[in-house]
């Protein structure tokens, strides 16, 4: 009966399973025989470290996608449990609006950035017509890392809101009861409650920044974050042994992230996306 | 929920099933629409050959970058690119020789023996500046200006590591602060200086951003700007920069195991025929083949005496040197 | 009255990011509407942009939609069997698997792209049609409806509910069809919910993939935004949110229907 069941089982998972040995297992080591064969070799998988401008690429990378995936758990995470536990008119529309930019390509998010912040931009306005002087951040980290917040939010806050409903109103109750203040119970109860959700959302937001590349392209900012540096090794002489060395370590780096994330999230808990 | 699957595969398997298209195609690459209008072009060229080229916006460092990438297998049947790139695909193998029409009539200098590449056009580096988004600040005059803090955020020059007219913009900036195409320290000098002047450097051609006031001043090409100015009636001008500049040309291949490969010789005859001349000529560029210029383009053009600022470079040179320079780019204007 | 602070405090917070958010879509919106935008709003209202593009990029909301409908199929026909397979057999060989799935999504989508183009650029049949793309597509977004219907399954007591209804006679496909899909029907909708979004905004790949016979709508607005006017590129965007919207609609109505269901 079991060995039945298996075989059955096994039947259900060949075709995901042949899918992506064809096209991403084979293509994946075709790609990192490329990578090996460039006129640095082997070598090549350690000029991340090695070469200062990539690695200042990938420090730039890391830290851009660690402050936006805080700062995003810090604004979706106060703005998901409010929208969770307060009903309001307009509650339903709200939640829309701010789960569709999910649909975004990062072209159209870097766009909005610079209607926001560009030189013609809204931001740029309003200080113009009260300072006198421009506001002009959109090429800068700050347009980047506006840039990034814009499509990490949407992805974070659904998930966010799912935990919040799953959370037991009884054991805030209880600690209130027991006299805790305000800053206590979040600390001490909501946030724990909600750290499956935080912690899985959070490490797609970290992975989603890593290798956001449209956003970079259309800000065309002076900084190049590594998917950026990745590019322009490809334009570049066509310099696919080192593209394709930088994008397997970024993948790997990022991967770690994600297992590691996984981990802490609990084994088996296999985190809504 | 069955229901809803069964249809979901049902609509699959019909839309697996459509038969491609049957047209007469030509696949180029790069070949902007707004771009040295390419669009008039490229619509001359279905009217006038029955063949349909889709536009494609890669810059000419993507184009070759991913010829090189399907070389086994090109998906191009030409490519459009600056001298220098051309001359790399050259090296690289991926395109191959065809003499078109009218190849006799192509300067020496303009072409590659072998006929691997021809200038089809060319035009000359300067600033491309919106007047009106200046904000009363004057009209820069001078490579030198554009390093004053008066401009500052208001500069913007595409990416020498990626689009030919960066790097052609870069050695003409070199060349006209005396430095040469063995010397790029005058260029990277002056690429740091404006560092301090917070430029935007965009990897793809931003016509667009110039229009709409986002970058006020563009080191671009003239043809550019005088489509600005004519065609959509901006208040543009057009600068030649008082220490001097360059002309650069702008060259056709056919790539090598083309899969329309008829269709892609046509093509490139198309483009020196006489109409195919005629719409670059009014397009305000300078066509290889100078007889097309018609006396009424010309006339939009700054006066000759402008022109007299702007130098040429030998292009095999400027190919060779460019990696060197832009890998100190890379590591130096940061 | 703190509490009465605070949460002020966090309505400001949530009206602060919502306006973020939207404030910019408003912007792109009346910038496709005015005739020219540098001179702003007093130069007049025209819908001359969106006719332009319409007739220029038509064919990339098509392919969008082929592309993102057909990635949808694929996924709920591999992605499905193998989450229940997934949650039936939680061992060490299946978490390398759901790790393995993962892979995808973390390495740079460039990189799968080279990797497609370098392995099977050869076919040319299938370098050039939207197949092509549309396999990028399914490797990116397959995790994605994995995870949330094995989140659904892993929830549920699955193992009571077959055995139910296997000692009642139910064949393994009666099970399959009539216990295990009704019942993750909420995960496999916000899965569907995913993949489609995620598909139709997909640029880091399909940039590389396409060529310019198969452009998707996110590559034709790279387009689009770097060498037409502005005008043109929010034109482009308010076509985009006309395509998006209703899409969104319809997928979280039958989420909705889905849950009311359950109750």
């Amino acid at each position: 009966m079991r060995r039945r069941e298996n075989l059955l089982l096994l039947l259900l998972m060949a075709p995901a399973a042949a899918a992506f040995a064809a096209f991403w297992l084979l293509p994946m080591a075709r790609l990192a025989a490329v990578a090996g064969s460039g006129p640095l070799g082997i070598a090549a998988y350690a000029a991340i470290l090695t070469n200062p401008r990539y690695f200042a690429s990938l420090v730039a990378t890391i830290l851009l996608s660690a402050g936006v995936t805080g700062a995003t758990l810090l604004l979706a995470g106060v703005a998901g449990v409010f929208l969770a536990r307060n009903y309001f008119p307009g509650r339903s529309l709200l939640l829309a609006l701010l789960t569709f930019p999910l649909a975004f390509p990062g072209v159209v998010v870097g766009f909005m950035v610079i209607m926001l912040a560009g030189r013609q931009g809204f931001i740029g306005d309003i200080v113009f017509r009260l300072s006198g002087s421009r506001l002009v951040f959109a090429y800068s980290m700050t347009g980047l890392f506006m840039g990034y917040l814009y499509f990490s939010i949407p992805r974070v806050i659904l998930t966010v809101i799912a935990g919040a409903e799953k959370l037991d109103a009884a054991l805030e109750e209880a600690a209130r009861s027991l006299g805790a203040g305000r800053w206590r119970i979040v600390r001490d109860v909501i946030i724990p409650g909600l750290r499956p959700a935080l912690i899985s959302s959070g490490a797609i937001c970290f992975a989603t920044s890593m290798g956001a590349f449209g956003t970079a392209f259309t800000l065309a900012t002076n900084i190049d974050v590594l998917p950026m540096t990745i590019y322009t090794e490809f334009t570049l002489n066509a310099n696919f042994a080192m593209a394709a060395s930088l994008s397997l370590v970024l993948g790997f780096i990022t991967w770690l992230v994600l297992a590691l994330a996984r981990s802490a999230a609990g084994s088996g808990v296999a985190a809504a996306a | 929920m069955a229901r809803s699957l069964g249809l979901a595969l049902v609509a699959l398997v019909l839309l697996l099933g459509r038969p491609a298209t049957a047209q007469p195609t030509a696949i180029c690459y790069n070949c902007p629409p707004e771009w040295a209008d390419w669009a008039s072009e490229l619509k001359a060229i279905q009217v006038k050959l029955g063949i349909t080229v889709p536009q494609d916006n890669k810059n000419s460092g993507q184009a070759l970058s991913q010829l090189i990438a399907e070389k086994g297998n090109p998906v191009a049947d030409v490519v459009y690119y600056g001298v220098s790139f051309g001359i790399q695909a050259q090296e690289a193998g991926v395109v191959a020789t065809y003499e078109p029409l009218h190849w006799d009539e192509i300067p020496a200098g303009l072409k590659d023996p072998g006929g691997a590449w021809f200038t089809i056009h060319s035009g000359t580096l300067g600033f491309f500046v919106n007047k009106d988004a200046l904000g009363g600040k004057p009209v820069p005059r001078s490579w030198a200006d554009l390093t004053k803090p008066d401009y500052k955020g208001m500069v913007g020059y595409l990416d020498p590591s990626s689009a030919f007219v960066g790097y052609a913009g870069a050695v003409a900036v070199n060349q006209a602060l005396g430095g040469s195409l063995d010397d790029f320290g005058p260029a990277i000098g002056y690429f740091k200086r404006l560092l301090k002047n917070d430029p935007i450097v965009p990897k793809q051609t931003s016509y667009a951003r110039v229009l709409s006031g986002e970058i006020p001043i563009l080191v671009d090409y003239d043809f550019n700007a005088y489509r600005a100015k004519y065609k959509d009636q901006a208040n543009v001008e057009f600068v030649i920069p008082a220490e001097g500049t360059l002309a650069v040309p702008y060259v056709m291949s056919l790539v090598k195991d083309a899969p329309h490969d008829e269709n892609g010789r046509k093509m490139l005859d198309f483009v020196l025929s006489d109409e195919g001349q005629a719409i670059w000529g009014n397009a305000f560029l300078r066509p290889v083949r100078a007889a097309a210029l018609s006396p009424e383009a010309k006339a939009k053009f700054l006066p000759e005496s402008e022109y007299a600022r702007v130098k040429a470079v030998d292009f095999a040179k400027m190919a060779a040197a460019q990696k060197t320079f832009v890998d100190r780019y890379l590591a130096e204007v940061r | 009255m703190t509490r009465t602070g605070s949460f002020y405090a966090q309505l400001a917070v949530t009206a602060l990011i919502g306006a973020f958010l939207i404030v910019p879509v408003i912007l792109s919106v009346v910038a496709g509407l005015t005739v020219n935008f540098f001179q702003g709003l007093k130069s007049g209202l025209t819908l001359r942009w969106i006719g332009e593009v319409w007739s220029l990029y038509s064919g990339t909301v098509y392919l969008s939609l082929l592309v993102a409908f057909a990635c949808l199929g694929a996924t709920l026909l591999l992605g499905v069997p193998a989450a229940y397979v997934l949650a039936k057999r939680q061992s060490r060989w299946t978490r390398l698997v759901e790790e393995l799935l993962m892979l995808p999504v973390a390495v740079p989508g460039l990189a799968t792209a080279l990797a497609l183009i370098l392995l099977y650029g050869g076919f040319r049949e299938f370098r050039t049609s939207w197949h092509f793309i549309l396999v990028g597509h399914v490797l990116f977004t397959l995790p994605f409806m994995v995870r949330a219907v094995l989140a659904v399954l892993t929830s549920i007591d699955l193992a009571t509910l077959e055995e139910g209804a296997s000692s009642l006679g139910a064949s393994f496909a009666q099970r399959f069809f009539g216990i295990v899909l009704p019942n993750c029907r909420s995960g496999i909708l916000a899965g569907a919910l995913m993949v489609v979004t995620l598909s139709i905004g997909e640029f880091n790949m399909t940039w590389m993939l396409h060529t310019p016979l198969t452009k998707t709508l996110p590559v034709g607005f790279a387009d689009s935004y770097a060498s037409m006017r502005i005008e043109i590129g929010s034109a482009y965007t308010i076509v985009f949110f006309f395509m998006i919207v209703p899409l969104l609609l319809l997928v979280q109505r039958f989420a909705r229907l889905g849950a009311l269901d359950r109750q």
